[in-house]
């Protein structure tokens, strides 16, 4: 009896190391948890366009295209990285609708942005207060959405896209 | 160069570590200084972390760590704190600690050389495995692979002077169990079995606990004024990681204390001392995986996390087999009565152990769950206050008058007047939260708070002859730390339950008022630091007429990380703190947040009290 009061310490070791590693080996990483919206409607969002305010988008003018959602910024310096990737996607399907959100940044930045670096998006929505980033539960730039044909969040990634990822990962989907 | 010379020293004093160890075990004839040996170890180990630090202040950017997280026109301060502000940095601070907890060590008298020796030995094998963790997964002293002429930036989140001291006090705090661990794993393993090691842990476990606690109020102190979030403490993951080994070690200090020879009070102890540094490397390990979403920002890495956990399984796992196989008998009997010394210490022991508990499943509760259906939960604040305070709410009412209670005989001398004290708290606490804003919490916490400062007050004058000396000051040394936790207990409930929040959308120029206070936004400037942009809105804080403040809170913005950062502004008073936070703005009116917490101050009072008898109490005999 006395022993096995003394053995509990290594019982528990045991148990939580192998938890912790089980966790580890499983690749998970925290600070990307699974969105709550995957699967789920896309939520109802207007934004006016970068180039013209009186311009907007919804999704009714989007609807029974699949769409990529791309929320950037010009401060981001990850989406600088990722950004070329588009340029090839589009390309590549030119059928893809592809949404850039422009996310608390400033207009001009924005747009000198784009004129240095290329716009590969269909259209580029201004969310300057960061409400969309908000209904689309956006934890840090840049972030990635696919919406298909009947408006559900199929697919979604954190943090700069390389082209590993899109050719695993999103073009199985398109 | 100091990039090589940092590396060189760390890997030949690991090589050193390898020799003692391989030299204690397989060479008969030992006859070195083993002392020095040890010494030489440590100081090799310091080199390595000061040419890093020297790496960081000349602004190398030819080493890919100071190039990573570093910019030449950061305050030298910075750049000091900058050699720990990152995940390698941080680990080679963790094993310098480590290297002079050994040096320290080495210079101690020890009647049993045998027992010395075995305990610097195992103090050896931890440096080996923390370094080697350094050498291979978290090297600080990498070669930039292009030229540079800049570096990134360190995060500004940590250009904090209150952040720049946290990691290293913390660390004192940790990695002193390690010499706890080492003296307990010795004790156990030495043939010769006396019970020399208790009391010479008596010392290091104080000066451990007393880092640790140090090292907690100095990040909570940060997180309030810098996280611009109102509170002190958020029972974020990393608090809590740090919060175990600091109850744990609290139950080892008392127990070390209060040893009079009792085998099952020693078994206990070893127990103790194991767990304190388990949980001390858990803690290393939560952080360092990145397995915990946290303020603690740390890039994660997956063979570092495995690295880590398979240290913290060997030591931890070790020390409990060693425990398991060689556990002393017992012999002298426990004396415990319904309410002596020792059955206080026993209850405060319990309920510190299952504190520790609660806070450990609440804190990897999500990681088995997320392992076992896939689903991610999050444990937080209303778990952790809702299981954690009702379990020591009973430790706290017994803490006035542990120290006063006998050894031998279930009587407390003046028990009458305790009881009296007791109940006119009470019913003075009642009556005044009736009259204002009643809450059960708050009463309980109000009650409990003063009643341990007038307890230990009472116990102070009914015991001792008052003389102003520093052995006075010794003699009564456990009840003013107990006074200090009262003093914390008073600033953490109020500061909690009374908190009020006021929000307002007003222009430059506007007055308010909260209660007698009236509060003028003056205005709003934004100004060029060395490296930041400054916004700052000022205000100016009138009471009866007369200016008594005048307190800028806005945000910091640093271009080289792209980050802004709140800065909180905080108008102190002894019974208040008016915190104020800058939001946005919009059509010209700016977003306010103000907060009126209550008796913040007696919080870091409290502390403050507590970690200056810790150390008190390390110089006593």
């Amino acid at each position: 009896m006395r022993k096995l009061i003394i053995l509990t310490p290594l019982v528990i070791l045991f148990i939580i190391s192998i938890f912790l590693l089980i966790y580890l080996l499983s690749n998970k990483d925290p600070n990307k948890p699974p969105s709550v919206l995957l699967n789920k409607n896309v939520p109802n969002f207007e934004s006016n366009s970068l180039y013209n305010p009186k311009i907007y988008i919804n999704y009714e003018k989007v609807k029974n295209k699949k769409v990529l959602i791309n929320f950037f910024a010009s401060w981001c310096l990850p989406c600088k990285v990722e950004h070329p990737l588009f340029f090839e996607l589009s390309k590549r399907y030119p059928d893809l609708f592809i949404l850039g959100f422009n996310h608390k940044d400033k207009i001009e930045d924005a747009k000198k942005y784009l004129l240095e670096d290329g716009n590969p998006y269909n259209f580029v929505g201004v969310d300057k207060d960061g409400m969309i980033a908000l209904e689309f539960g956006v934890f840090g730039l840049p972030e990635t959405f696919l919406i298909n044909e009947n408006g559900k969040i199929i697919y979604k990634f954190m943090g700069p896209l390389t082209k590993e990822i899109i050719l695993n990962e999103i073009e199985p989907l398109l | 160069m100091s990039s090589l010379v940092g590396f060189i020293s760390l890997s030949l004093a690991i090589g050193i570590n390898f020799f003692l160890l391989f030299s204690y075990f397989f060479l008969k004839n030992k006859n070195y200084n083993f002392n020095l040996i040890v010494r030489l170890s440590s100081v090799l180990t310091l080199i390595s972390f000061f040419s890093l630090m020297f790496s960081y202040v000349t602004s190398d950017f030819s080493n890919f760590n100071v190039f990573q997280n570093s910019h030449s026109n950061k305050p030298l301060i910075y750049k000091i704190s900058g050699t720990w502000g990152n995940h390698e940095g941080s680990m080679l601070l963790w094993i310098s600690i480590l290297s002079i907890y050994g040096f320290l060590f080495s210079i101690t008298k020890v009647a049993d050389l045998k027992f010395k020796q075995l305990t610097l030995v195992i103090q050896s094998s931890l440096h080996i495995l923390f370094g080697l963790f350094i050498v291979f997964t978290s090297n600080p002293f990498l070669v930039n692979s292009v030229i540079v002429k800049e570096g990134l930036g360190l995060n500004p989140i940590l250009q904090d002077p209150g952040l720049a001291i946290h990691p290293p006090v913390l660390y004192a705090g940790y990695v002193g169990y390690s010499i706890i661990f080492s003296l307990a794993i010795a004790g156990l393993l030495n043939k010769n079995n006396d019970d020399e090691w208790l009391y010479i842990a008596k010392k290091w476990s104080l000066i451990s606990w007393t880092f640790l606690t140090g090292g907690i109020a100095l990040g909570s102190y940060w997180a309030y004024y810098e996280l611009g979030w109102g509170g002190w403490w958020f029972w974020d993951p990393v608090e809590n990681i740090s919060l175990m080994p600091w109850i744990t070690g609290l139950a080892l200090v008392h127990s070390l204390l209060m040893i009079r020879g009792e085998q099952i009070l020693k078994k206990w102890i070893i127990f103790l001392s194991i767990l304190c540094f388990s949980l001390s490397i858990f803690g290393t390990f939560l952080v360092r995986s990145g397995i915990l979403t946290s303020v603690h920002s740390f890039a994660a890495d997956a063979s570092r996390g495995l690295f880590i956990l398979l240290i913290f399984f060997i030591i931890t796992g070790f020390g409990f087999l060693v425990f398991l196989l060689r556990t002393p008998e017992n012999s002298k009997p426990i004396n415990l009565l319904f309410v002596n010394k020792v059955s206080a210490l026993v209850i405060n022991n319990v309920l510190m152990i299952i504190t520790t508990l609660t806070i450990l499943l609440g804190t990897i509760y999500p990681i088995i769950i997320e392992v076992i259906t896939n689903d991610r939960i999050s444990v937080g604040g209303p778990y952790f206050n809702s299981t954690v305070i009702p379990i020591m709410m009973p430790g706290f009412l017994l803490m006035s008058v542990a120290p006063v209670l006998s050894w031998q005989t279930n009587r407390l001398r003046n028990a009458k007047l305790y009881v009296l004290g007791f109940m006119i708290i009470s019913v003075v606490v009642l009556i005044q939260s009736y009259f204002t804003t009643f809450n059960t919490w708050g009463v309980l916490g109000l009650i409990l708070g003063v009643w341990i400062i007038v307890a230990s007050i009472i116990s102070i004058f009914s015991s001792y002859k008052i003389k102003f000396s520093y052995k006075m000051l010794q003699k009564i040394n456990p009840h003013i730390a107990h006074i200090g936790v009262g003093i914390a207990i008073v600033g953490i409930t109020c500061s909690s339950v009374f908190k009020e929040e006021y929000d307002y959308n007003i222009n430059e120029g506007d007055k308010f008022r909260i209660k007698n206070t009236f509060i003028t936004f003056q205005k709003v400037e934004t100004t060029n630091e060395a490296n930041f942009q400054a916004l700052r809105a000022n205000f100016l804080i009138k009471k009866d007429e007369k200016l008594v403040a005048n307190i800028r809170a806005g945000k910091n913005y640093y271009p080289v990380s792209k980050m802004i950062t709140s800065e909180a502004g905080i108008f102190h008073e002894w019974f208040r703190d008016i915190y104020f936070i800058v939001g946005d703005q919009k059509d010209n009116n700016w977003f306010i947040k103000i907060y009126i917490n209550p008796f913040v101050s007696f919080i870091w009072l409290g502390v403050l009290i507590m970690v200056l008898s810790g150390f008190i109490g390390v110089t006593k005999k």
